[in-house]
This record gives structure tokens, sequence and C-alpha cells, in this order.
């Protein structure tokens, strides 16, 4: 193995390892917001599929979030028999389907255009939830009880206590971040980009600039729609603040404070979001100041994000500097 | 047998008639080129075939197959190829990643996502012997909007030939090189196009002698002459038009 591929094996262990035994190094609070940041990091990852890597921006992704969310509360609260991984799958469904269909609109426009249609839909569905009271509980939203989960070989797994719920999301975050990662390693995923790149010449190549792209969105839309039914999960709570403007917008911060040039940016850019936004938040209420100004020194001065601080030839500058 | 036949086809761009009842046909294993002035059309006429822009009246037909009004990616598909006159490359992608971008879809791997891209080793053989094909070995993993302007032209070719396509188009495939390079370029179009139906705009009449079997002249929209190179060369009008302005 060659040195950096050495670093790299270390790197990930020593991460991984730390996000296993994270729930038994810190108070209980903090795993409650490292739960949080599981969730937005998949919805980030979400977001990127489309922003970073088909230069699709979806203005309003926070639909897709919605209804991954707002179909796994319906379905705890009028099918509480369905079992738990049934409900996440049939949520994510749901939100698959909508962005098929939203995509089938989206997809065919460019940039601003594109990016406020999205927005015109994400707009329509936060109108849906808001004023269908009898069905989404209006700005009151829908509260959940969540049910055990029944596993093979641990038995009834209770997802009231959050150590569970930690364990859980972090396996179905890892899970979509993996499948997210291998579908843009696939031919698939390689049209996407080479579309992103000059969608015209790829057209002139044979392919199919507009099925790609719906695909693309669709799969994103389900990834949205995953963090949304773990965001219920996590919140036992669903309320119009899951489909509005400010979690389309969260979102699209997060990526780009995170560098959506990276696949792990978003990831930073989330995790980074919210510890800073709970830690600011503890000491004044106007943290969104802060949050504003931080974005505006990430867009001028750090292009590609965060995640660029880290990039493999300052590090080892930094190695070799400590080594001294 | 008749691989393009462009049956009577107008355009005009709000009001401005660019093409005039063009009717022609290319037949298997030809070279074909198109000259005329600035502005007589040329580029319409491809961008018409490829589906980029649709007729205003008029068909084109492939082997034989109304293509009139397809989309450009299923035109495409049925095995129709061009270049451009302006490099169009993938910019931020690399030598590489540019052939295999063609040999994804050659292979109709383009919806694929079941296996991973970098473990095919048919897609990765067929990519690398294109490169080596168009002599890019040194440049392989070189950006392509790193690579001298010579170079794009190439890469440019690359992606055109590289599915194997039944007609290629080629779209002023000189434009912009010095004698030197137009020399090489031409040597590297005859290699690879050799057997192949070829389809070609160009200005340069020496590209067009050295290389076409027949010509189409065309003017103001209109077919002027269709011929031999030295049919074309001996055409009063043709003379009179284009080649006696030179």
């Amino acid at each position: 193995m060659s040195r950096p591929q050495t670093y790299r094996l270390v790197w990930t262990v020593a991460v991984a390892a730390l996000i296993l035994i994270y729930p038994f190094l810190v108070a209980e609070i903090k795993v409650h917001l490292a739960v949080e940041v599981l969730v937005y990091v998949l919805f980030a990852i979400s977001f990127n599929l489309l922003f970073g890597y088909s230069g699709i921006l979806p203005f309003g992704h926070a639909a897709l979030f919605g209804i991954g969310a707002y179909g796994t509360a319906l379905i705890l609260n009028h099918f509480p028999k369905i079992p738990l991984p049934l409900t996440l799958l049939l949520a994510i469904s749901f939100s698959f389907i909508a962005a098929a269909l939203i995509g089938f609109f989206c997809v065919r426009l460019k940039g601003a255009y594109s990016a406020l249609l999205s927005l015109a839909f994400q707009m329509f569905i936060y109108a849906v939830a808001l004023k269908w009271r009898s069905m989404t509980g209006g700005d009151d939203g829908i509260g959940v009880t969540l049910p055990d989960l029944h596993l093979p070989v641990l038995g009834i797994v209770s997802m009231k206590n959050i150590y569970n719920l930690y364990y859980l999301t972090l396996i179905i975050v890892a899970i979509g971040i993996l499948a997210c990662y291998v579908f843009l390693k696939t031919p698939l995923g390689n049209s996407v980009i080479c579309i992103r790149e000059k969608d015209m010449r790829a057209a002139f190549l044979g392919y199919d600039v507009f099925l790609t792209r719906l695909a693309v969105f669709s799969v994103s839309g389900l990834l949205a729609g995953l963090a949304g039914a773990l965001f219920v999960l996590f919140q036992k709570f669903v309320a119009t603040s899951c489909v509005g403007l400010d979690m389309s917008l969260t979102v699209a911060l997060m990526t780009v404070i995170g560098g959506s040039g990276n696949f792990f940016g978003p990831v930073l850019g989330a995790t980074f979001y919210v510890v800073f936004q709970s830690w600011v938040s503890s000491l004044t209420k106007h943290w969104w100041i802060f949050m504003g100004m931080l974005f505006i020194v990430i867009v001028l001065y750090l292009e590609g994000g965060l995640i660029s601080l880290f990039k493999s030839e300052k590090i080892r500058l930094w190695v070799s500097r400590l080594g001294k | 047998m008749s691989i393009l036949r462009v049956d009577n086809v107008f355009k005009d761009f709000s009001g401005i008639e660019v093409l005039s009842g063009i009717t022609m046909e290319i037949f298997e294993g030809e070279r074909h080129a198109i000259i005329g002035p600035n502005g007589a059309g040329k580029t319409t006429l491809f961008n018409i075939v490829t589906g980029l822009y649709k007729p205003s009246r008029g068909k084109i037909y492939f082997l034989d197959k109304d293509i009139t009004g397809r989309s450009v990616h299923k035109i495409a598909r049925l095995g129709l190829s061009r270049s451009f006159q302006i490099i169009n490359v993938f910019p931020k992608m690399t030598v590489y990643e540019n052939v295999r971008n063609a040999i994804v879809s050659k292979f109709h791997h383009r919806f694929n996502w079941i296996t991973l891209l970098n473990q095919d080793k048919e897609i990765e053989r067929e990519s690398n012997r294109v490169i080596n094909v168009f002599a890019m070995e040194d440049v392989r993993d070189a950006l392509a909007f790193e690579l001298s302007y010579g170079r794009q032209r190439h890469l440019e070719l690359a992606l055109a030939i590289a599915r194997d396509p039944l007609l290629i188009m080629l779209d002023e495939p000189t434009a912009g090189l010095n004698s030197e390079e137009t020399r090489d370029a031409v040597q590297l179009i005859k290699e690879v196009t050799g057997g192949k139906t070829l389809f070609m705009v160009e200005h340069d009449m020496d590209v067009v002698f050295n290389l076409a079997d027949r010509i189409t002249v065309l003017k103001d929209g209109m077919i002027l002459a269709i011929g031999t190179p030295n049919e074309i060369r001996e055409n009063e009008e043709v003379r009179k038009a284009y080649l006696g302005r030179r």
C-alpha cells in the first residue's frame, strides 16, 4: 500500500470507530444532536447528488424531505401495525414517486428556471400541508408514537431509547451514503456527470439527457425522503417546517458550506452547521446572523467549502511539519 | 446503398431562409464534403441532419428510416456521429474519461446502475484502443482543457469516431489548425475513417480535394453543384461563385 492509501485507511478506521463508540463518550443530549446531524448529512448528500453532480439546483428540495416525513408520520399514526422497516420503505417510495413527478417538469429546464420551478412545487406541497388540517394537522403538525423494532437476534428494540435510535439512524444513513457513493461509480452515475459537464455533447454521443436527469432526480428524492422519514423518528413529530422554505435553504447552505465539489463536503457541512447552530443558539437568539456571515466568508474566500481545508496536500504538509 | 437522404429540406430562422430545398444523398462508403461560402447553410444542414434543429419543411432519411424531428440522442444511437467546428469535448474530464463516455454509449451501458464503471474491462480495453489509434497515450490522464489546441482537435475527432458509427459527420475538422497540423489531421482522418462513410463540412480546399470522393457546393442555402472533385473544379458556376474568389 502506498503512503496516502495508508493514511486514508487509518483515517477511515479512526473516524468509523469514533462514530461507533460516540454515544458512550458523551452526554445523552449530545447523542440527540448526533442523530440530528446524521439526518441532515443524508439530506445534504441527496441535495448534492443534484447540485454538485448533476448541475441541477433543487431549490425546493424540502418538498421531498417533507413527503418522506409526512408519509412516515401518517403511516405510523393510521397504520400502527405496519412494521417500521416497511413504513420507511413506503415513505421513501412516496418521495421517489413525487420526485419523479416533480423532476419530470424540473429537469427539462435549466439553471434558475429549474430551481424556481422546484421551489414552486415545494410551496405547493407546503400549502397542502398547511391547509389540509384534517390530514396533516396544519401548523400544529402531527405527533407520532414510535413503534418498537422487532429484530431477529436482538429481539424487541425500543426506538424511544435514543441510543437505539442513534444506531438505527447511523446504519440507515450509512447505507444511504454508500448507495449514493456507489451510484456515482456506475455507468449511470458517469452519465449524470457527463451530462452535467456538457449536456449537448452527451446527447450527440447518444445519452438521453432528460431521462438520465430524471433518474438522478428521483434517486435524490428517494434519499431526501429517507432523511425526512428519519427526521420524524428523531423528532417524533412532523410539522410544516419540514416542507418549508427554511428547510430548503438550510440544506443548500449546508452543502455550500461543506463544499459541493467533494462527495464528503455535504457531510462535513451538515455536521458543522448543526453543531455550530446548536452552539451559537445557546449563546444568542440571533444565530442566523453568524451563520449568514460565515456563509458569506466561505463563499467569498473558501472556494470548495470547508472540506477544501482537508485537501490531502495540506494535511500532508501539516503532518510533515508535526514530524519536525 | 444510400445511408443518408436529405429530401427537399427548407429551414428558416424567424423569416430568414437559410436552406431552400436541399436534396442530396450520401452513399455507403463514400466521402462526401460540403463546401460553400460563409453563411451558405452548411452547419445548419448538419444541425438538421443530427436532430438539433427541425427542418421547416422536408424530410431526412437515415438508412431509409424517416428521422425528421427525432431527438439528438435517438438519431445518434442509430449510428450517426458528429464532430464540431468549435471544440466540444468534456473539458474537465481526462482524455481517457472523454473517450470512455463515448464507449459507454457504444456498448449501451448508459443506464447501467448495477455494475461499477471502472471494473468493466471491456469498456476499459476499447477506450484504450481508441486512445492508441489516435496516438494520445501520452496525454491519457490529462484533462481535456489542458491539451494543446491541435490535440483537442484530435480528441474531438476521437469522440466522433469512437462509437464506430455508420455515418461520421465532421464539421470543419481542421478549423484553426496551421498547415502542418492540418496535414497531420488529414492523414489521421484518412487513417481512422478508412472504409467508413464520411460526410464533412470543410473550408480548406486542399483538405476537401484530398479527402472527398464527392463534393456538394452550397450557396445561399441552395445546392449549386454536386460532383466529383474534378467536376467541381471544372464547373464554371462554382468557380464564379466560390473558388474564383480565392
